[in-house]
């Protein structure tokens, strides 16, 4: 079964990992979307939460180490925001694998395409996420608008 | 002529008889609070200058729906329903639905929770010792606490104690409440915002889901999931016929049988009364005050605003939360504590969420710090039978 993953991308350390990735012919998973964001510190609970309410499958947070971050507190933002929602997932009966946070330093390119594609493959192997897809969640997503 | 859906709403909420009298914006919160908003011109603008869409289509996301207006109308016009009745309309016609707090998270979980096929692992919270059930005939409803005390973390607010504290007042009267695995939200907030889809999908999962538990009787101690099953379920589900019991009610009917003693609890409180209880249900004024008077050594100080003219906690349905909001907790606050009590005790968890929200304030460390509890742990707490 095809499932979707979305990687939210922080900017510095894991978007440079991409990009050498992307320079060195390191191949990414097809089913995988990427958004781009300045700092992980940027994604909230509600986003990660609507990821899985209009259809993703799995969810995966790629994010600077602690100590990188330029802003200051944005890895330990993502660590909070993984944690509640993977309690929130729990209370709505999703499997807490399907989310999950990867922290790299700027050169680690093949650890960066590894660690993205051991997560596609739990997210298959666990298979697609039926029950959280949502008959509003489409209507949304369909009409363009942003919630 | 015919007349539109617009129309009918207009009459139906009785718009037309407004006397432009201005009680309403100079009782309405937000109104009071600075907001450029008023009912008064509302009602003026879908009745005579329907053509100012974009002046109708915001104000119409501004309300509380807390019925303060209504309650001041001297023509009994039906506000909070025309206001909700038209977010419906907005949802469905142009995708609009107000300005989200916290993105929107409280209500995507609500609509993923209206999903049939979802199986909740919800009941993770409840503590040894306690009696429930898996099926009867009288349940518990827990609501979306258990989501809430997750989410609202950072504030470090417990909701989940008024359910707790529900459930041993219940065990103490011999009832073992059936506590349904598979519960969902009662949708108010979904309601509040206009996605009738989904709020009446909850509405149904949970009807059905009572039903085959064996229910006859849903005792409640949130007003809101009260005032929805009370009022929309009934409308929403077919054959609805379940009982529909507040926990403060039914404590009422236990004591005046005769047995029952609260220890005493030297303390001296104020009382924020949630919008759904004080001004929606019949008594939901006197009860909890007849509750609370039931306890020894408690003194119970009114806030300036208290009763059916109680002001609103500042946020309802988890939109609107903005400098205007805080601006009306901070009032509550100052009114709670110009009473001189230790402890606000509120019914609500909302009220309970909001209010320890602006208490937070970091500018303002300490300045409006209040204990808050609610009334369902303090009569949990004291409650005993007579040994005389």
């Amino acid at each position: 079964m095809p499932v979707n993953v979305l990687a939210i991308c922080c900017n510095w350390s894991p978007w440079a990992c991409l990009n050498q990735a992307g320079m060195t012919g390191l191949v990414l998973p097809e089913n995988l979307k990427v958004i781009r964001v300045m700092c992980i510190g940027r994604i909230n609970q509600a986003l990660i939460l609507k990821a899985f309410e209009y259809g993703a499958d799995g969810v995966i947070l790629l994010e600077c180490r602690d100590e990188d971050c330029r802003y200051g507190p944005g890895p330990k933002v993502g660590h909070e925001n993984v944690e509640r929602v993977r309690r929130l997932l729990s209370l709505l009966g999703i499997d807490q694998h399907r989310l999950v946070e990867v922290s790299f330093g700027a050169h680690e390119k093949v650890e960066f395409v590894q660690a993205i594609e051991a997560f596609v493959n739990t997210i298959e192997r666990i298979g697609p996420l039926t029950q959280a897809r949502k008959k509003g969640g489409d209507l949304w997503w369909k009409q363009g608008l942003t919630d | 002529m015919v007349e539109t859906r617009l129309d009918g709403l207009i009459r139906e909420k009785g718009l037309y008889q407004c006397l432009e009298c201005g009680k309403c914006a100079t009782s309405c919160p937000r109104c009071m609070s600075g907001k450029e908003y008023s009912p008064r011109l509302l009602a003026h603008k879908v009745i005579a200058e329907r053509e100012d869409e974009a002046f109708i289509e915001n104000a119409i996301w501004e309300c509380l729906t807390c019925d303060l207006c209504s309650e001041r109308c001297p023509s009994g016009v039906d506000f909070s329903g025309f206001i909700i009745e038209m977010r419906a309309i907005l949802a469905e016609t142009k995708g609009l639905k107000g300005y989200r707090a916290h993105d929107g998270a409280v209500h995507a979980w609500m609509r993923m929770m209206a999903i049939p096929e979802l199986k909740q692992h919800r009941l993770g919270w409840l503590p040894e010792g306690l009696r429930v059930k898996s099926a009867g005939e009288v349940a518990y409803f827990v609501g979306c606490a258990p989501y809430f005390d997750v989410f609202f973390s950072g504030i470090e607010v417990n909701t989940l104690s008024i359910a707790v504290d529900s459930i041993r007042i219940l065990n103490f009267l011999e009832v073992e409440p059936v506590v349904l695995a598979d519960e969902r939200c009662c949708g108010h907030d979904l309601l509040c915002t206009g996605d009738r889809e989904n709020f009446e999908a909850l509405c149904r999962l949970n009807f059905a889901a009572f039903k085959e538990a064996g229910v006859k009787e849903v005792v409640f101690s949130c007003p809101e999931c009260y005032f929805v099953w009370k009022e929309y379920m009934p409308r929403v589900c077919r054959g609805f016929d379940l009982k529909v019991t507040l926990l403060m009610d039914l404590i009422d009917q236990e004591v005046s049988k005769g047995g029952i003693t609260f220890s005493p609890l030297n303390l001296r409180v104020t009382y924020q009364d949630p919008c759904r209880l004080a001004r929606m249900v019949e008594g939901g004024v006197e009860l909890p005050r007849k509750l609370l008077g039931l306890i020894p050594n408690l003194r119970l100080a009114e806030m300036e605003h208290f009763g059916r003219g109680a002001v609103c906690c500042g946020n309802s349905g988890f939109i609107n939360c903005d400098a205007y909001s805080k601006f009306i907790q901070i009032k509550r606050l100052q009114e709670a504590r110009s009473t001189r009590a230790k402890t606000i005790i509120t019914s609500c968890p909302k009220c309970m969420i909001h209010l320890t929200c602006a208490m937070r304030d970091k500018a303002k460390t300490g300045e409006w710090k209040m204990e808050i509890r609610d009334i369902h742990s303090i009569l949990a707490q004291d409650i005993g039978w007579f040994k005389g």
